[in-house]
């Protein structure tokens, strides 16, 4: 990978280092993700308002005690609190799809699922598609089509898929135009999409996947 | 951003009703149009009250007339897809499959589909408009492209529904249920114009529910369609629309239901069109004397003059497609 | 905005001394291994996993978050602020207001400025009045509810005729004309006029266009003492930031250190320094910790930039034999409340031979949010007017639109006064008509179905696309062959980080795998300009590919004396340098270098000058093939195909994907993107992703067509290669209005062409 995986935020050569970054987080906001079983967050009664709630969140087959405002959003909850900020921010109205996850292998948006309305429902988010180190074949398909240009949008894209896939294994092209059709692309690489959504279904049928 | 609330996720309708009895209590099913308005301000929320977990309002299942019930909180996405729906009262399906996007289906309801609030910009915005209370509907003499040219005064939004259009077209009859007791509404009178009611869509009180959505038998050869116009081909709100249920009879129309959306403060029957088919064979000239009869009675604003010519248009359309 | 990249283009030229001027001259490649095939990206495994790292993913230790209170009102004088209530709410840790120290900044230029970071003169919906930072962004938005602001509501203009009344509202001290009418005149057009055979005269009108990027725009702040990292999202890491804020703060560059590896889009509203920037960095001070301010969907919709509207007039000249004889252009726009370029006259002036041309601009200031640069500024504006005029022509001389276009084609730039250093234009009419089968397409028969099929084609020029200097790459050679570059240009989505490293990969003849980028950081990477006018990659790829033949050099110099034979005959293979003519001679790179006491190699590429004696610009021209139900009025397009003449195509994936999203922004453009303004209370009616409407999935043709057009432009720079994002956008939305017309029969002069549009036009046609 000729990309740079370092120097992301938080390790800034003035002396933050990644392992000091995660600690932080973990301190300030349940960065539970390497913990066994449903840790409690003390430092997150900080942030919350008086309203507060205690949630049992199930994200990418791990589960997670968050305590929420109730107007906390499953986006908010998935990035801020827990730290998966593969989905995105676009327009937190469901206006753009960004934000798109599975719940119960579904395709919705998070900004506006409230995070105490996903209690007990199987999250899955763009980060859950990996194997490993190595990308899913949504993830794959989308590199290999070039259906991303910014890449902003492109995780709320892959989960559309993902969801599409999972409920219709073999789309038609009129299936995948309508099964993406609630995920705005400003860089306008549809095309690529609809191809990287065949692409991907070839590769899950291939994989034996369903 | 949203104001803070309190959250009750309620077990049982009896726990619905009175969580829902205090004052700025609100309603969520899948929570698309309540969160967008929360976040907008465009009504105070103090407490979420949700429903999701009720298993008994959702699913397709028949009834004992042939008819079927669909529950309130039944997915738009398996509305979309269901087989007996698609074979029989193609419609429903249709418009389901029209409304938001994948996602919004997914997480959308029925009945939220038919109780959601208007999408006029003046009253999703920052504006103190009539229908939150303010003294002026700014659509009159403002920027009313996409507003109501049947029924409007003194407000003139449209109706976003697109499953509501389908369902008064199909005759449905929706039952609501409160703390004291259900009840069972038609589709028809389950809305309220902006004439007799400024602040409030429909005929609910503020702790009742809609549980159910009932749908007459079909029998014999019915033809049903929904045709939707819209600036985009997803997450958009019908311009105007067309639902028609035609009962066919040795190639004559026996009756015709033809509802409107996207044009008045709730779906618009066309009844003087409804009368023009019915007893008659379908042909070309006939449905363009369907389109005209359906927008007599128009009145357009300043920029919306252009509906009248979509709805005719769109009503000779679909029935020249049903031919 | 003409006038500044006018400027530019011209220092890109001539105002440049080499900083370390070549002393060899480096041959065009012949064939390319890597270059010019179909590649993934470099990144896309960070794009696609969700690792990529926005701006809008830094989360800080200890970080909050802040939000920012606007003016409701089209026009209002801030009279009080009373924070009081807001102090004491849950998790606020501070509040910025204009009176806080250091607050008073003035902002948008001009002498005196136009204004300052919070005016208590708002002079738009959107103009800042205070921000808050607090623990969570609920309890930022919370506390911006609860400042108490004390308003005199002033009376507004929002449409630019009224705006020049005597009696309008004064938006700004010296009135509301926006500064002087800018006029351009070539030759005499009375005289063209006079010699012409047709002359047509029509109006065109153009809506407000809303960039809408995926990420909205925003930065995160953290202080070191009196040292400041900035993550922002931006298309400039050095002009577009870090210049900007040590210049507002009084610091030295050096203690601003700007990141922004990944970029959700900004198509040109990422080009100047935001205050959302500035006051974040002030709430940082006062908190203590650092910031995250993002803007809200809302906000960037009503304050972070536009395509402004435009009411052009176009009189054109043609003789019988269509030579066009003269053009003259009025156009009259708004930038908004405060300045900004909004001229749209350039392409009338330049794509055409036309000895006779006039254009007049003039605009006024108006209570509604101010325009920024947006994507080729201009240029789908004036070719809305442009193209479609040059269709009317041809028809009213009953020629073809290409061949009428064809007739009237030069190789020599119009107002360069130089020759292209490649003519596109003609090339991309032929061969764009080829593909997309035009002959074919006019001669089909229209048929009596109530869906009526048009065909439509229009062309384009990109004024900028030369790139040029100030940019440097360091390239960096390690002794296993692992080769990283440093450069500060940004990868905005368009596929900079990977030509980059294809550029390099070539030049090195190395695998692709062996390179690494680091980009846009201004603390490790060297500078780069910001990333507009499509000149990252014309700017960039040609300092990759010196610093990669400057290492290459130094590596075979040592070579050639270790091995005895002359530098031309030697290669790298693997980790090795090799003789051709004897592959037994042979150094690994690690011997090479221990023998010279250095582990790594290093070269610093800079961008040499442009030709002093050529024009530089792509071309494109696209055809459109759509639908119009005649009865309900929606358009469908059906189909698009692009020819592009940018130069060497580095990745053919990346540019055909750029290309296909140019048009799909144009197709938004023509169809569907309007800022609607409340007349009543000058406040915008669509300030969201659904009532502004981008087109989706479902809005675009999958028949969708890039016929990259290459004549091997030797002389642009040393790679050949020149500017693609803008061109790839300029003629989509005039291509669409011809095929309207083809389809209808009725001109839409003013865009977009709604369905509403559509069915008063037939209305009007109806009724005569």
């Amino acid at each position: 990978m000729p990309e740079d995986p370092e120097n992301k935020a938080g390790e800034s050569n003035e002396g933050i280092s990644r392992r000091g970054f995660l600690s932080s987080v973990s301190a300030g906001a349940v960065a539970a993700a390497a913990l066994k079983g449903a840790p409690e967050a003390p430092a997150q009664e900080i942030h919350a308002g008086n309203k507060a709630v205690t949630i049992n969140l199930s994200v990418n087959g791990s589960t997670r005690k968050i305590l929420v405002e109730p107007r906390w959003t499953l986006l908010y909850v998935l990035r801020d609190a827990i730290g998966l900020t593969g989905t995105k921010i676009g327009c937190e109205r469901g206006e753009c799809g960004a934000c798109t996850v599975l719940i119960d292998g579904k395709p919705r948006y998070s900004c506006l699922t409230l995070a105490v309305e996903a209690e007990g429902r199987a999250i899955t988010t763009i980060e859950g598609l990996l194997e490993g180190d190595k990308l899913g074949p949504v993830q794959r398909a989308f590199a290999e089509e070039d259906a991303l240009q910014c890449g902003f949008c492109t995780p709320g894209q892959i989960m559309a898929v993902e969801g599409l896939l999972r409920s219709n294994p073999n789309p038609t092209l009129d299936q995948i135009r309508i099964g993406v059709s609630g995920n705005l692309c400003r860089c306008g690489v549809y095309k690529n999409v609809f191809n990287a959504a065949a692409k991907a279904s070839r590769l899950r049928v291939y994989k034996g996947g369903a | 951003m949203m104001d803070n609330f309190d959250y009750i996720k309620a077990g049982s309708l009896a726990e619905a009703f009175k969580a829902l009895s205090t004052k700025g209590a609100r309603l969520l099913a899948g929570g698309t149009d309540l969160l967008g308005c929360a976040r907008d301000g465009v009504f105070p929320v103090e407490k979420v009250v949700s429903i999701s977990n009720i298993k008994e309002l959702k699913g397709i299942t028949a009834r004992p007339d042939g008819g079927l019930r669909i529950g309130a909180l039944t997915s738009l996405a398996d509305i979309a897809a269901d087989a007996s729906l698609t074979r029989k009262y193609q419609a429903l399906a249709q418009a389901a499959a029209a409304v938001g996007t994948p996602q919004i289906r997914e997480q959308g309801t029925l009945g939220g589909n038919i109780c959601q609030r208007p999408r006029c910009w003046y009253f999703r915005g920052d504006f103190l408009c009539l229908k939150k209370g303010g003294s002026v509907c700014y659509a009159v003499t403002g920027e009313n492209q996409y507003h109501a040219i049947f029924g409007g005064s003194p407000c003139f939004f449209v109706h976003p529904s697109d499953a509501a259009v389908a369902l008064a077209a199909l005759q449905a009859q929706v039952r609501v249920a409160g703390p004291s007791g259900s009840r069972t509404v038609r589709m028809d009178n389950f809305f309220v114009g902006p004439g007799k009611s400024i602040d409030k869509e429909n005929v609910l009180l503020p702790n009742e529910i809609v549980t159910e959505i009932h749908l007459p038998p079909a029998s014999g050869e019915v033809k049903s369609v929904y045709r939707k116009i819209a600036s985009r081909g997803s997450w958009d709100f019908a311009l105007a629309s067309v639902a028609a249920v035609l009962q066919l009879e040795n190639g004559n129309i026996r009756t015709a239901s033809l509802v409107l959306g996207g044009v008045a403060p709730y779906p618009w029957r066309i009844g003087a069109a409804e009368k023009l088919l019915a007893g008659k064979k379908l042909d070309k000239a006939l449905a363009a004397a369907a389109g005209n009869e359906a927008v007599a009675g128009a009145r357009p604003l300043g920029e919306n003059g252009y509906k009248v010519d979509m709805v005719k248009g769109a009503v000779e359309e679909v029935l020249a497609a049903i031919m | 905005m003409s006038e500044f990249y006018d400027k530019l283009e011209e220092s890109f030229r001539r105002s440049f001394e080499p900083a370390a001027p070549p002393d060899d001259q480096m041959q065009p490649w012949g064939g390319t291994r890597i270059v010019g095939k179909e590649l993934p990206r470099v990144d896309a495994f960070e794009r696609v996993s969700g690792k990529a790292q926005y701006t809008y993913d830094v989360i800080l230790p200890e970080m909050v978050y802040g939000a920012t209170l606007r003016c409701p009102h089209a026009h209002a004088m801030v009279k009080s602020i009373d924070t009081s209530a807001a102090e004491n709410m849950p998790g606020v840790v501070a509040i910025l207001t204009g009176k806080s120290p250091g607050a008073d900044i003035p902002w948008y230029g001009g002498k005196p400025p136009q204004s300052k970071l919070f005016d208590p003169h708002c002079r738009y919906q959107g103009d800042e009045v205070a921000a808050v930072a607090a623990q969570t962004p609920y309890q930022a938005w919370d506390a911006v509810k609860a400042i108490k602001v004390e308003y005199e509501v002033l009376p507004f203009v929002i449409d630019e005729e009224s705006a020049l009344k005597a009696d309008a509202p004064k938006i700004h001290e010296g009135g509301n004309a926006a500064g002087k009418p800018m006029s351009m005149r070539r030759g005499d057009v009375e005289k063209g006029f006079a010699e012409a055979d047709v002359e047509l005269e029509e109006t065109f009108c153009t809506s407000v266009q809303i960039h809408a990027n995926g990420e909205v725009h925003g930065s995160v702040i953290k202080w070191d003492g009196n040292k400041i990292t900035i993550w922002d999202s931006t298309q400039g890491v050095y002009d577009a930031c870090m210049i900007s804020f040590a210049r507002t703060m009084g610091l030295p560059y050096n203690n601003v250190r700007v990141i922004c590896r990944y970029m959700g889009g900004g198509f040109g509203s990422k080009l100047e320094m935001g205050k959302y920037t500035v006051m974040a960095a002030l709430l940082s001070r006062q908190a203590g910790r650092p910031v995250k301010m993002m803007l809200s969907r809302e906000e960037t919709m009503l304050c972070v930039g536009n395509r402004p509207n435009a009411k052009m007039t176009l009189k054109a000249g043609v003789k019988k034999d269509g030579t066009l004889t003269a053009l003259q252009l009025t156009n009259v726009y708004t930038p908004g409340a405060y300045s900004a370029g909004a001229s749209v006259g350039f392409l009338v002036q330049e794509l055409y031979k036309c000895p006779n041309v006039m254009v007049t601009e003039s605009g006024a200031y108006t209570n509604v949010g101010r325009a920024r640069a947006f994507r080729a500024p201009g240029f789908p504006t004036g070719a809305w007017a442009l193209e479609q005029m040059m269709d009317m022509l041809a028809e009213k001389l009953n020629m073809d639109p290409v061949e009428f276009r064809l007739k009237n084609f030069t190789d020599v730039s119009q107002t360069r006064k130089m020759p292209y250093s490649s003519a596109g234009l003609k090339d991309c009419l032929i061969e764009g008509a080829k593909k997309f089968g035009w002959k074919e397409a006019k001669a089909m028969p229209k048929g009596d179905s109530h869906i009526k099929r048009g065909f439509g084609m229009a062309a384009g020029l990109w004024m900028m696309g030369s790139g040029g200097p100030p940019y440097t790459a360091e390239v960096r050679m390690f002794a296993d062959g692992g080769v990283t570059i440093k450069a500060g240009a940004m990868d905005i989505g368009t596929g900079t980080k990977t030509v980059a490293c294809m550029v390099a990969a070539e030049e090195l003849d190395v695998p692709l795998e062996n390179i690494r980028i680091i980009n846009a950081d201004t603390a490790l990477t060297p500078y780069a300009s910001s990333s507009g006018g499509s000149m990252t990659l014309p700017g960039l790829v040609p300092a990759v590919r010196r610093g990669a033949w400057i290492v290459k050099r130094q590596i075979f110099e040592w070579a050639a004396g270790a091995l005895a034979v002359p530098t031309d005959d030697l290669e790298i293979r693997g980790n090795s340098v090799v003789s051709r003519s004897n592959p037994d001679k042979k150094r690994t790179l690690e011997e090479l270098f221990r023998s010279k006491g250095v582990m790594d190699v290093i070269g610093i590429g800079n961008r040499e000058p442009n030709p002093a004696n050529k024009a530089i610009m792509p071309f494109g021209a696209h055809f459109a093939e759509i639908e119009v139900n005649t009865q309900t009025g929606e358009v469908k397009v059906v189909r698009l195909v692009a020819a592009n003449e940018s130069g060497r195509v580095i990745n053919r994936k990346t540019f055909e994907c750029q290309v296909f999203g140019g048009m799909v922004m144009g197709l938004g453009y023509a169809l569907t993107e309007k800022r609607v303004m409340d007349r009543r209370t000058g406040k915008m009616c669509n300030a969201n992703l659904h009532d502004y409407k981008v087109p989706g999935a479902l809005d675009v043709p999958v028949n969708h067509e890039v016929l990259p057009v290459d004549l091997q432009d030797n002389e642009c720079n040393n790679v050949g290669c020149k500017g693609l994002g803008e061109p790839a956008h300029v003629p989509t939305a005039a291509a669409i209005a011809n095929a309207v017309y083809d389809a209808i029969g009725v001109r839409p002069n003013n865009g977009p062409i709604d369905s509403r549009m559509i069915l008063e036009l037939l209305s009007k046609k109806k009724r005569g």
